[in-house]
């Protein structure tokens, strides 16, 4: 390996494409099918998106690709055919399109979807850090790096997920992550404002585990990290299932009226709704817990002393919510992250705006940190759950970072 | 009625079924829905009901039976009276939308709102007081019955709001056009049919272009354009592509136009495979904006609003968002906002926005269909000579 030292003094003789010329990517995928999230994500290179009210075609080229499943329905081959570029077999080979160096400007890594084993605590082990780890060795052989994206979660594995970080740090290339809930568009269009005091804050979603409750845990994160003092780390988490759940409630270690603010906040009840269409209290009323027959929550305390919660409320909403209190407030503050519908899923269009950021400037828009710290609250709950549902201390998560001063979510 | 008390409201509606405007609006008066943060209960009570359809599909009966403080009653005037001889309500919501009624050769829906109207004000008339009133949709498919609501109520004196909740609802993004503007053209690409869905996009144009310099000074002529016309209109430039493409760019349901992708551009060729049959208006107001409210059925599911404002070549645009109970969500949280603006008239006895917009609107919509009516010609609309300022403060949804 080289060290930092002589991996700087290669990088400054190592060649760049110029800087006329468009940059160029290497898609690193699992699979590449209408509406995994590589289709989704990858087409907006090859055939623009809507941006601030126009079609936007970014200044860049999509060189390489590595598919490492072909299911049914591959469009692999008809986008490298269409498009002007090849599908390589290996990662290594991608990013160095077919020659002996590296040979792109950026690197996408979207490693969802596809047939991947689960492990013991449910979580699928889509090959992130593998895909990461090949892409490394590429730079570190050639001397040179290059921004890299990573959709979603790192890993599912915290160290896996740290040891890309520190990688990236170690390399010294911009990196960014996460989900596509933390850019989406909001009803209402609202932030908190940074260096407020949070007192307590909760999230509810649905669509189980783990795809979901990832999405759920950063766009939580991506609310409450704009708190004073910026981002602590995460002291111990906690995951409850069925009715601890609502026991918890009742024991107030979630606030009803922010659970009852964040689901005044869904477009999606289900239950009496849809039988007559009516609106419902569902916490008032009860049906909160006749619907959401599995409900899991997950308890997060950060090291700061901030305590959030996240519900996990299948069978009573489709949708995801947030609500918090700060201090000095009188109102509560809430919002819905609005996942538009498929097949146009225009948050994948909002989250890949980042991305050409993240490409055409070399910085991160935001800290890939909050999507370390998320990682590593999602695998801790989901150790809790498999250990009898156990607080879990997490000397582990103490990741410290302060949220972008300017709000990333869509509005304009 | 005191301050300190509640208003009894009366609502008179066409039908009351899964997914009705009577059962958006009504329920929401009745279980509340979610506002500002939390479960919003109305300060009101909806005292009596009256439905002039009741179908195997019907809800109120449900409703009365869980609310019983809300009677059903045989009449409109009975509803409002409640059994008695004097008007017993502080407000009256009127929802003539959804039921069997016919369409008339033009192609409109004869949703009796007019005569739900007179039936009110006749009790008024009989009461000698009258209460603030809201109709929902345009005011009739009737300009001259429209026309004639709006004198009685300015004559009365009572306050009367109408509309789309389309001016009210959510934004993406979340922009206001600025009071005063110079707006050069305005457009709004949505989908729906004739006599339905046009008052919607009329409305998402209308709240925006009256906040234009000088506020609105009515319509001159409208034409149609419906098929073959629609796309040699396109092909003319009869209204500017870059508004449609700005439109096109903020829909969240544009139906893709090739196979195996799930979101690209479509050029015209793809529209015209896709929108069967495609339904254009065109417009003039005095002071000579035109604007343009296009129907693309199979294009796109959603409302979305571009124009040319202060003399800028790149168009101003967003979508005006519907959350539509039709797989994406189960409510019709559209509706709160103009269920929470008719609590504030009911409370303040003043409406929230003019109902000038909506007379104007329902003129367009009934222009719009004569003019499909008379082989797609322009249609003179000397009746429209409607100048009215806009609120000075967004009503749209926001908080």
């Amino acid at each position: 390996m080289l060290t930092r030292r002589s991996f700087l003094q290669t990088t400054t003789l190592a060649a760049a494409a110029p800087a006329s010329q468009p940059k160029r990517i290497a898609i690193v995928a699992t699979v590449y099918r209408l509406l995994s999230h590589a289709q989704h994500m990858g087409d907006r290179f090859l055939v623009g998106y809507p941006y601030g009210g126009v079609w936007h075609k970014p200044d860049m080229k999509v060189v390489s690709l590595y598919v490492d499943q072909k299911p049914a329905g591959d469009l692999s081959g008809d986008r490298a055919r269409e498009f002007g570029f090849q599908v390589y077999p290996t990662v290594a080979e991608a990013l160095r399109c077919g020659g002996k160096e590296l040979a792109v400007d950026a690197v996408l890594i979207v490693a969802e979807h596809g047939n991947y084993p689960r492990n013991e605590k449910g979580q699928t082990l889509y090959p992130r850090y593998e895909f990461f780890e090949q892409c490394i060795q590429v730079f570190e052989q050639g001397g040179r790096a290059v921004p890299v994206y990573n959709d979603k979660h790192l890993s599912y594995s915290f160290e896996k997920a740290k040891a890309m970080v520190d990688a990236s740090r170690r390399l010294r290339f911009p990196m960014l992550a996460g989900s596509s809930l933390p850019v989406t568009w909001r009803l209402p269009a609202i932030d908190l404002p940074l260096g407020c005091k949070i007192e307590e804050a909760l999230m509810v979603g649905e669509g189980g585990s783990d795809a979901m409750d990832f999405h759920a845990l950063e766009g939580m994160q991506c609310m409450v990290e704009r708190r004073s003092g910026g981002e602590t780390g995460v002291k111990a988490v906690q995951l409850l299932e069925g009715d601890a759940v609502w026991k918890a409630g009742d024991e107030g270690r979630y606030s009803k009226a922010l659970l009852t603010s964040a689901l005044s906040r869904s477009d999606t009840p289900l239950g009496l709704t849809v039988e007559d269409g009516r609106t419902q209290d569902l916490v008032a009323s009860g049906q909160l817990r006749v619907l959401a027959k599995n409900p899991a929550a997950y308890f997060i305390e950060y090291r700061d002393g901030l305590k959030a919660a996240m519900l996990m409320l299948d069978g009573a909403i489709k949708d995801f919510n947030f609500a918090a209190r700060l201090s000095g407030v009188q109102q509560i503050q809430s919002t819905q992250f609005l996942l538009t519908p498929e097949p146009n899923v225009t948050y994948s269009a909002c989250l890949m705006h980042k991305v050409e950021q993240l490409i055409e400037s070399g910085a991160a828009p935001y800290p890939v940190d909050r999507t370390l710290l998320v990682s590593g609250m999602l695998e801790s709950c989901l150790t809790s759950k498999l250990q009898d549902h156990l607080r879990l201390e997490t000397p582990h998560l103490n990741v410290a970072y302060q949220a972008p001063r300017q709000s990333q979510f869509a509005q304009a | 009625m005191s301050s300190l008390m509640r208003p009894k409201l009366a609502a008179i509606v066409t039908a009351y079924f899964k997914y009705s405007h009577a059962q958006h609006i009504v329920d929401r008066l009745l279980d509340g829905y979610g506002w500002n943060g939390t479960h919003h209960y109305p300060p009101m009570d909806l005292v009596s009901l009256y439905v002039d359809q009741t179908g195997s599909n019907d809800l109120s009966r449900e409703r009365a039976s869980r609310h019983s403080g809300m009677k059903i009653y045989p009449t409109i005037a009975e509803a409002l009276t409640a059994g008695g001889s004097k008007l017993a309500v502080d407000g009256v919501v009127i929802v003539g939308e959804h039921g069997n009624y016919q369409r008339n050769e033009k192609g409109q829906t004869k949703y009796p709102r007019y005569e739900f109207f007179e039936q009110v004000v006749k009790v008024f008339r009989d009461s000698g007081r009258s209460v603030p009133a809201f109709s929902d949709k345009h005011l009739s498919w009737n300009w001259e019955w429209a026309r004639k609501m709006y004198d009685t109520s300015r004559e009365m004196g009572f306050s009367f709001m109408a509309g789309s909740s389309l001016p009210v609802t959510w934004r993406t993004p979340s922009v206001e056009m600025p009071l005063g503007a110079h707006i050069g053209e305005a457009l709004c690409l949505c989908y729906g049919g004739v006599d339905s869905y046009d008052f919607h996009g009329l409305e998402t144009v209308q709240c925006m272009v009256e906040r234009r310099r000088g506020g609105e000074t009515g319509v001159e002529w409208i034409q149609a354009y419906r098929g073959d016309k629609f796309w040699e209109a396109l092909r003319q430039g009869v209204w500017p592509k870059p508004l449609m493409d700005a439109a096109l760019c903020r829909s969240h349901t544009l139906v893709p136009a090739r196979a195996g992708f799930n979101h690209v551009f479509p050029a015209v060729e793809d529209m015209r495979r896709l929108v069967r049959d495609p339904v254009a208006y065109r417009y003039q107001h005095a002071d000579g904006l035109k604007c343009t409210v296009l129907l693309m059925n199979g294009l796109v599911r959603d409302f979305n609003f571009a124009a040319y404002v202060n003399g800028r070549s790149e168009p101003w645009s967003t979508q005006l968002y519907l959350p539509m109970p039709d797989g994406r969500t189960t409510l019709a949280d559209f509706f709160s906002p103009q269920v929470n603006h008719c609590e504030t008239m009911y409370l303040s006895g003043k409406a929230a926005y003019p109902l000038e917009r909506t007379l104007l609107t329902t003129g367009l919509t009934a222009a719009g269909v004569e003019s499909l009516f008379r082989g797609q010609t322009r249609y003179l609309t000397p009746h429209l000579a409607i100048r009215y300022q806009p609120t000075k403060e967004s009503t749209f949804w926001r908080t």
